[in-house]
């Protein structure tokens, strides 16, 4: 039995006046990774902004190893493990590509020198500037960058959208690496369903706000039904977004 | 006519300098927080007031009386901060305008209070009184003193903000502010401490300034205008911009009082005007 990582309780949140997740309750036990799949707006995106806090929290509690971080500020969730990649990268922009690793790096397992060797391509632009980099680059940067905060929990934000398949799949494998190999645990956010269903434990399927479906990863990526309905994907073929 | 020409461009750097000093912190703090601390002129004015006070009534040495100037008006920016000015970071700009403008009235008003309207004499030590003269021109040694001090600051800036962690981090939250929280960085410590840093600098500009050009209650609205002026020409959060536009405004402004008198000021509008026309987001702008 392992130990409950992250605990979303009854959450409602959104922005401003406009509320957005309403009821979700989720967990995320250590070591078992969590696909999170959903269409366009559904507040996937929004989930992952609400357990970094950064959206507006009407009820319902957050819980990270036990303890009530509802109202923790954002910079001290990362401090205390949690690492987040956005759906649009942010890759600061007038850094080097060193520097977005060493501006927010911690101790632990995944040193700067190791992300670099994660990410060979980046090793090579170490010194170009973040708006130098092209979108495949920026991806593996924002990955490489969460990575070196050395989280317990990486929160990634459709890190395959808009990338070139070769791309992908070399991303699929490293994310693949990072959950198998390395023992990190991930919440996937990710419109390629099958392969966050292929690199994930758990899954659940958002629809306006509310989790409307839980079941084991390799249960739902052979209930091509459900996911048809939920999701609108064709297997074996990815519909797209 | 070149003589005057050597001398124009050497006080108008060393005045450059000065509103380089006073104007940088708000650089900063503008790129990174987008507040707008119109008060900014009001640090500098308190240093020019701890520089003639701590002179006149407890004898200290000028040059003592510098770091006590820095620290004073850093000191009091950070108390203001915590205060009034951080309830005020989601406001809109008009109200952080109508805010820090009702907090330089309030400086001016206080000043006028405690120090009257006079203009306060300052005593520069001796060894700051002369000069020598070089292929014609003058070279007074305080004028070389405020540029070596200029340029020491500049260059310790510039290291602290491209080759520290602290820098970095300054530097990324000024770039993207939320994706900065999201990976640890403290965004409002860091603010903290450059904002004190930038206050604390206008702080020791107006304490190098007074010799040059006086001080009394005004001060705080007289160089606001020059700290505005060389923010929006040099651009936000770019210390290599401030520097730039601070060395063109001082010395369009001198050479604009020697060879145009009449035009006073007019000439460094104009060049503001121009360089804003050219290059909309200052010189070395990246917003
Ligand atoms: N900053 C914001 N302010 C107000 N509403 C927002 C904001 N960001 C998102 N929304 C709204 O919240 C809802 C959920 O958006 P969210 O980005 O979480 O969806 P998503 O599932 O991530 O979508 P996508 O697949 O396109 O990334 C949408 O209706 C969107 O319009
Ligand atoms: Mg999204």
């Amino acid at each position: 039995m392992a130990d409950t990582l992250l605990e979303l309780k009854g959450v409602r949140a959104g922005y401003g006046d406009a509320v957005v997740l309403d009821d979700v309750s989720l967990e995320v036990p250590a070591g078992e990774s969590v696909a999170v799949l959903g269409r366009n707006g559904v507040g996937k995106s929004t989930l992952l902004l609400t357990i970094m806090g950064f959206t507006e929290l009407r009820r319902g509690s957050i819980l990270w190893q036990g303890e009530d971080i509802t109202y923790l500020a954002p910079h001290l969730r990362a401090r205390r493990g949690l690492g987040w990649v956005a759906q649009e990268r942010e890759i600061f922009p007038s850094l080097s590509v060193e520097e977005n690793l060493t501006v927010t790096a911690r101790p632990g397992r995944w040193s700067v020198k190791a992300a670099f060797e994660l990410f060979p391509r980046l090793a090579e632009r170490r010194l170009a500037r973040g708006n130098q980099l092209s979108g495949g680059e920026q991806q593996m940067l924002a990955i490489a960058r969460a990575l070196t905060t050395n989280p317990r929990l990486l929160l990634l934000d459709e890190p395959l959208e808009g990338l070139a398949p070769i791309i992908v799949e070399e991303l699929a494998r490293v994310i693949r690496r990072m959950t198998a190999d390395e023992g990190t645990t991930v919440v996937l956010v990710e419109q390629h369903a099958e392969i966050a269903l292929g690199l994930t434990e758990h899954a659940v399927v958002l629809e306006r706000g509310s989790i409307v479906h839980r079941a084991r990863s390799r249960e739902l990526l052979a209930n091509a039904a459900l996911l048809d309905r939920y999701i609108g994907l064709k297997l074996p073929e990815a519909a797209g977004a | 006519m070149l003589t005057s020409l050597g001398g124009v461009l050497f006080d108008g750097f060393a005045y450059g300098m000065l509103l380089f000093l006073l104007s940088v912190g708000l650089s900063v703090t503008l790129g990174m927080m987008n507040f707008i601390n119109l008060a900014h002129g009001s640090f500098g004015m308190l240093g020019g007031y701890v520089t003639v006070t701590l002179m006149d009534r407890l004898g200290w040495p000028f040059l003592a009386t510098l770091p006590a100037a820095f620290v004073a008006a850093a000191a009091l920016s950070v108390v203001l901060e915590r205060l009034l000015f951080r309830h005020s970071y989601r406001a809109g700009e008009l109200d952080q305008v109508l805010l820090t403008i009702g907090v330089v009235f309030m400086s001016v008003a206080s000043a006028a209070y405690i120090w009257g309207t006079v203009q306060q004499p300052v005593q520069l030590p001796d060894y700051f009184t002369g000069s020598f003269t070089f292929l014609g021109v003058n070279f007074a040694y305080y004028r070389l003193f405020l540029i070596g001090t200029a340029l020491v600051v500049t260059l310790l800036l510039v290291a602290g903000l491209e080759w520290t962690r602290f820098g970095a981090q300054v530097r990324a939250a000024v770039d993207n502010q939320r994706m900065a929280r999201g990976l640890g960085i403290n965004v409002n410590l860091a603010f903290a401490i450059t904002f004190a840093l930038g206050s604390g600098l206008a702080g020791l500009g107006g304490s190098l300034a007074i010799a040059m050009v006086g001080l009394d209650p005004d001060f705080a609205f007289a160089y606001l205008v020059y700290v505005l002026i060389v923010v929006s020409v040099g651009g936000l959060a770019s210390i290599g911009g401030s520097f730039a536009a601070a060395t063109v405004l001082g010395i369009s402004d001198i050479a604009g009082k020697y060879y145009f008198p009449a035009l006073g000021s007019f000439l460094i509008y104009l060049v503001m005007v121009g360089v804003l026309m050219w290059r909309p987001a200052g010189l070395f702008g990246k917003r």
